[in-house]
Parts: C-alpha cells; sequence; structure tokens
C-alpha cells in the first residue's frame, strides 16, 4: 500500500488517470450507450477543445516563474473567429490552407507572450492578461456576433476521419508533438528552469529562449483547440471569449501539475481535463436538474483537487507552533 | 599614502560619475517600491489627455461618474488584493457580487424582510463561504485557483437553486441613491459609494501597515515557512482573508444591485478580470509585495483609460484592444520582473 502511495506520489498523473478511468466506468454505468464505440467520435469531438485548452495551458506553467496563460482561452476562441470568419469566406477554407495558418497565429501569439514575459519580464499574469483583451476586442472586431460554418473537413473532424474520430486526431497531434519534444534536450532544460530559473541559468540553460519555446507550444496548443471548437460547433462565437479560460487552468492542477512549475506534465492535463469532463457527462448521464448541476459540479471539483493532493501532494512542509 | 599617483585620475573620475549617476537611478527605484510615483504619473497623464481630446471630460459631472465607477471597481478588487498579497488568488470575486445582488432584491424586494436582515443575511452566507476557501486551500494545501472555482460554481448554482432560476425584486430605492451620480453625502455633493470608498481605503490601508493583523498579513504572503516559525498562525490568516474577500464582494454585489436596479447573475462578471489588472496595474505583486492604495490608484487609472476610449467614441472591440495595449505601456515603467541574472 505504502509502495502505492510512492508510486503515485512520484507520477503525479497517474492519480488523475486513474480517476478518469474510474469516471469512465461510472459514465458506462449511469448510461450503457457511453461503451457503444459509435459514439465515441462525438464524445470524443466534444471534449477535443477542453483537453486541448489545458494542454495548451501546461507548458507556460511548468517554465515556473509564477508562469501561467490566461489568454488561452481567448486565443482558442480567436483561432475559430478567424477560421469562420476571414479564411473560409475568403477562400482560405481548405484544410491544406486553413490549418496551417490557424497554426501559424496561434504559435505567434504564443511568441508574443513569450516575449512579453521573458524578454521584456512582464508578470506572466499581467502579460497574458492584456492579450487576453487584446484577443477578445479582435474576435468582437472580425465577427460581430456568433456565425455558423459548414466545411467538409471541419465536418469530418467533428466527426470521424475514415475510421478515426476527429478529436482524438487533433489531441493525439498535440500530444505527439509533445512526447517527440521529450526526445530532446528541451525537454529536462524546461523541467530544470522550471524547478531553479536561477539555478539552470547559472548551469548554462538558455531560459529565456526555453521559456519563449514554452509560450509558442502553448499558443500551438491553443491553436489546435481552436480548430477543435469550430469543428465541434461548426460556429463561432466572438462573445465566449473567456469560456475555457479557467476551467483549463483547473484541469492542469487536477492532472497533478505543480502551478509553481517544474513538476507535471501535458499527460496529466489531459486526465484533468478528461476528470472535469466526465463530470459533466455523468451529471448529464444521470439527468441531475439544471438546478443542481452547478452546486454538484463545483463541490466535485473541490472534492476532486483535494482528493488528488492529499494522496498524491508532496507533504506539506508543517510547522507546529508550539 | 604613497599609492596615490600610481592611479590613473581620469578613470577614477569617469568611474565616479557613472557611480553617482547609479546612486541617483537605485535612489528613484528605491522611491518607486516606496511610493507608487509612476501609478500617479500615469493617472495624471491619462486624465490630461481625456481633458485635452474629450469634451466635456472634466466637468463635475463626468468626473463624480468615473469616481462612482473606480470606487466599484476598487471595492471589488479590494479582496483580490489581500488574497494577491497573502499569496493566492480569488476567483470567486464575481460569483459572489452576482449572488449578493440577487440574494438582497429577492429579500427586500419580494420577500418584503426589512434591508438591515438581509443585509445581514448576505455578508454572513459570504464570510463562512469565504473562509471555507481560505480553509480548504491551506488546510489541504491545494491551488486556491481550483478551489475558489468550484466554490463559485456552488454559490452560483445555490443561488439558482433557491430562487428557482427565476431572480425577482428589486432592492430598495435608498441603495439606488447610494450609487447614484446625482446622490450627496451629508450634504456634500459626491455620493455616498466615493465616500465609502475612501473611508474602506483608509482602513485597509492602516489595517495593513500599522497593525498586528497587517503584519502577519505580509509576513505570511512573503514566506509561510517563515511566518510558521514566527508564531504566525497562517491558516488562520488565510482564513480570515478569504473570508474578508468574499465579504467586500458580497458589499459590492448589494451595491451593484442598487446601481443596475436589480439583481443579475452576470453583473459580477466583468469584475474578474478588470479587478485583477486593478490589483497588477496597481503595482500589488503575488507575495506580499504592495498594498490596496495601489490598488485604488490602479482603479482609478483604468477607470480613466476606458472613460478616455469611450469617449473618444471608439468602439466596444476597438476599446478592448487599446486597453490592452495601454495597460502593457503604463505598467512597463515599474511593474516588471528583475532580470534573472541579476538574481543568481
Amino acid at each position: 500500500m505504502n509502495d502505492a502511495v510512492t508510486s503515485l506520489r512520484e507520477r503525479p498523473w497517474a492519480f488523475a488517470t486513474a480517476l478518469a478511468l474510474v469516471l469512465v466506468a461510472a459514465n458506462v454505468i449511469a448510461r450503457s450507450s457511453f461503451a457503444t464505440p459509435s459514439s465515441w467520435p462525438a464524445t470524443l469531438a466534444a471534449f477535443a477543445p477542453f483537453a486541448l485548452a489545458a494542454m495548451a495551458s501546461t507548458p507556460q506553467i511548468l517554465s515556473g516563474g509564477g508562469g501561467i496563460d490566461i489568454s488561452v482561452g481567448p486565443l482558442l476562441n480567436f483561432i475559430s473567429v478567424v477560421i469562420v470568419a476571414v479564411l473560409i469566406p475568403h477562400g482560405l477554407g481548405s484544410a491544406a490552407v486553413a490549418i496551417p495558418i490557424a497554426l501559424g497565429i496561434g504559435a505567434g501569439v504564443g511568441l508574443i507572450n513569450g516575449v512579453l514575459v521573458s524578454v521584456l519580464r512582464y508578470q506572466p499574469v499581467l502579460a497574458t492578461l492584456c492579450t487576453l483583451f487584446v484577443l477578445e476586442g479582435a474576435s468582437l472586431k472580425l465577427l460581430g456576433q456568433p456565425a455558423t460554418v459548414s466545411t467538409a473537413w471541419l465536418t469530418h473532424l467533428g466527426n470521424d476521419v475514415g475510421p478515426i474520430p476527429g478529436g482524438l486526431i487533433l489531441i493525439a497531434a498535440a500530444l505527439v508533438i509533445w512526447l517527440a519534444l521529450g526526445r530532446l534536450p528541451y525537454m529536462r532544460a524546461l523541467y530544470a528552469t522550471g524547478g531553479d530559473d536561477a539555478a539552470a541559468f547559472s548551469a548554462g540553460v538558455n531560459v529565456t529562449v526555453v521559456r519563449i519555446v514554452a509560450y509558442t507550444l502553448g499558443g500551438l496548443f491553443a491553436a489546435l483547440a481552436g480548430i477543435a471548437l469550430v469543428a465541434v460547433t461548426q460556429s463561432a462565437d466572438p462573445t465566449q471569449s473567456i469560456q475555457y479560460t479557467l476551467p483549463a487552468l483547473a484541469a492542469v492542477a487536477i492532472g497533478g501539475t505543480s502551478l509553481l512549475g517544474g513538476r507535471g506534465s501535458v499527460a496529466g492535463s489531459i486526465a484533468g481535463a478528461a476528470i472535469m469532463f466526465l463530470i459533466q457527462t455523468l451529471l448529464d448521464s444521470l439527468a441531475v436538474s439544471d438546478l443542481w448541476l452547478q452546486v454538484v459540479y463545483g463541490t466535485l471539483l473541490i472534492t476532486a483537487i483535494v482528493l488528488s493532493s492529499t494522496i498524491t501532494g508532496p507533504r506539506a512542509v508543517r510547522v507546529e507552533a508550539a | 599614502v604613497s599609492t596615490a599617483p600610481l592611479q590613473p585620475p581620469a578613470p577614477v573620475e569617469r568611474a565616479s560619475s557613472t557611480a553617482a549617476a547609479r546612486s541617483l537611478w537605485t535612489r528613484v527605484l528605491a522611491l518607486q517600491q516606496r511610493l507608487p510615483i509612476v501609478q500617479l504619473i500615469a493617472l495624471v497623464a491619462l486624465f490630461e489627455w481625456g481633458t485635452w481630446t474629450v469634451t466635456d471630460f472634466a466637468t463635475k459631472q463626468s468626473i463624480i461618474s468615473m469616481l462612482v465607477a473606480a470606487s466599484l471597481l476598487g471595492l471589488a478588487a479590494a479582496g483580490q488584493t489581500i488574497v494577491v498579497l497573502v499569496g493566492g488568488i480569488d476567483f470567486s470575486v464575481p460569483a459572489f457580487i452576482s449572488a449578493a445582488s440577487i440574494v438582497i432584491s429577492q429579500l427586500t424586494g419580494t420577500d418584503h424582510w426589512a434591508f438591515g436582515p438581509s443585509l445581514l443575511v448576505c455578508l454572513l452566507l459570504a464570510v463562512s463561504l469565504g473562509a471555507v476557501n481560505g480553509y480548504v486551500a491551506h488546510r489541504f494545501q491545494v491551488q486556491p485557483l481550483v478551489v475558489t472555482l468550484g466554490m463559485a460554481s456552488v454559490v452560483s448554482g445555490a443561488v439558482l437553486l433557491w430562487t428557482n432560476a427565476q431572480a425577482t425584486g428589486s432592492p430598495p430605492p435608498f441603495l439606488t441613491r447610494i450609487t447614484s451620480v446625482t446622490g450627496t453625502t451629508f450634504g456634500l455633493g459626491v455620493p455616498p459609494v466615493v465616500v465609502l470608498w475612501a473611508a474602506i481605503a483608509l482602513l485597509l490601508g492602516v489595517v495593513l501597515r500599522r497593525t498586528i493583523a497587517g503584519r502577519r498579513l505580509y509576513a505570511t504572503g512573503a514566506n509561510p515557512v517563515a511566518a510558521e516559525f514566527a508564531l504566525v498562525r497562517t491558516r488562520r490568516i488565510w482564513i480570515a482573508t478569504y473570508a474578508a474577500s468574499a465579504l467586500v464582494a458580497a458589499g459590492v454585489g448589494v451595491l451593484l444591485a442598487g446601481y443596475a436596479g436589480s439583481g443579475n447573475s452576470t453583473l459580477g462578471d466583468p469584475y474578474l478580470f478588470e479587478g485583477l489588472a486593478a490589483v497588477i496595474v496597481g503595482g500589488t505583486a503575488f507575495g506580499a509585495r504592495g498594498d490596496y492604495w495601489r490598488t485604488v490608484l490602479g482603479a482609478l487609472v483604468l477607470t480613466v483609460l476606458s472613460t478616455v476610449l469611450v469617449g473618444k467614441g471608439y468602439s466596444t472591440a476597438d476599446q478592448q484592444i487599446i486597453f490592452g495595449l495601454l495597460i502593457l505601456a503604463v505598467v512597463a515603467g515599474y511593474g516588471r520582473d528583475p532580470r534573472l541574472r541579476d538574481r543568481v
């Protein structure tokens, strides 16, 4: 038992994954059609924007120094607005053109955030708060009110591409980029920077570049989330800029990533997002009244974070004051 | 004594003059750390910009309506300020604001309670739920971000349940006069909400800087472990801080119910990010740097800025974009972190 607890403590994402699996089982018990393969594409498509938003919020937090990106929600919404209001009407709506442009914009905004934080030394909360205001305004400027769209490749991504659910492809794309980076020295530099930036700097790590890349990576993932959002809703709504911001950060924390940096992983964030998403589908399947939904959801959210930190967290430094 | 001629005189002179310049610069920086000078300059500059480019900007009427808006923003950011000072963050502020606005309207308007007991119910509920925020976050050492987000959901949900999703009633008329631009306080030509804000700013300023409780709050934010060793009960500080934050938020909700004329479940939403912006633009940072006076300045800066942008006739979208860019420009002067190579 102690071994199990120790190994959980070494892998903060493991508990979140286990809890997510329990919730999958609970969902299946509550509504057996949840397990039917034909329902998977729709479920995964609904899950993808949220999972990717959580993944997009992770590298900045891992890079430490108070790193946090609250512009992820507005950025992914901005991407969805750009696809619907600019790219498709201007004949740039084919998958081969629209996807690279969207990814480029996402990475570009992430790069700007990274430069603001790392080179210009703004506090991350403030820098990304300003990006949030600018992106919110830019979305409203491009698109006055919600608009719908209908394009073949987006419909496919919202359902399935061949035999594979479209949502899964987008999540996998982000995960593959992350795992590929894990093969490079970059990942060690990122965790070193997040753990103690002054020590990493002394050891010759180029902290500035490491942080810029972390924010750029977050922007890239946010662009994937934006594509996933258009795919599932077949529309863009400029007034919904901040809907994903705070839940995504909560998913990162539940996934075992320390908001102090240097500890955690993108995989944990997927598990954290899955927990929050599965709680919602479970409440939905159990036909919990809309009135009760928020109370139950909030209570479960607090319970999940308390459970995950008491079981897997490092022992708190406890000083008994006499 | 005999070594003096060996030293080349010119470089020494140059070094001393740069040293003098540097010490002047350090003194300016040190002063900025103690007093929010750049924030004041930014406030005056923005106000002058408005006076010269927007018609009727500096009239009494316009200044008072700016003060009312700044009071509401400043009060909404008061709780966030002390929570940030203690090293946390409170995302349940908007939920408490909206909930209190609905509860006060429902109790006084629909259920015909007297105002006093209704206010008491609002504030007591807020204090106890806020205390839960602080307790859970500290006892289980979990991210206050998630705890307060969950609490926000619980609070909004509980209000939905209680009103059956149909909030009715309007607050008593005198509440509207408190936040009315034409309101007066004991014959003074200033609305009561501005006077209330000034009183709370004064109180909070004194409590933070001049009382034992305030020193303990800073100690907890600066280094919780060291604070425990100094016999500060950090859990009590966290509970009190979050309870106070919820209390002020509920108070703002009651005022806003009067300002808007009824309760509303989205009334508090704008105050989340703008409140956070007021705290940070003021110059308060995580871990016990700053005070409430800075947030007061931050709220004034943001209100003047958005009034200028509205006055110049920008669309909502353009206002947002310029707002974001100008905050970066204003904060460039003081709100940046030290160089990494200076911390090694």
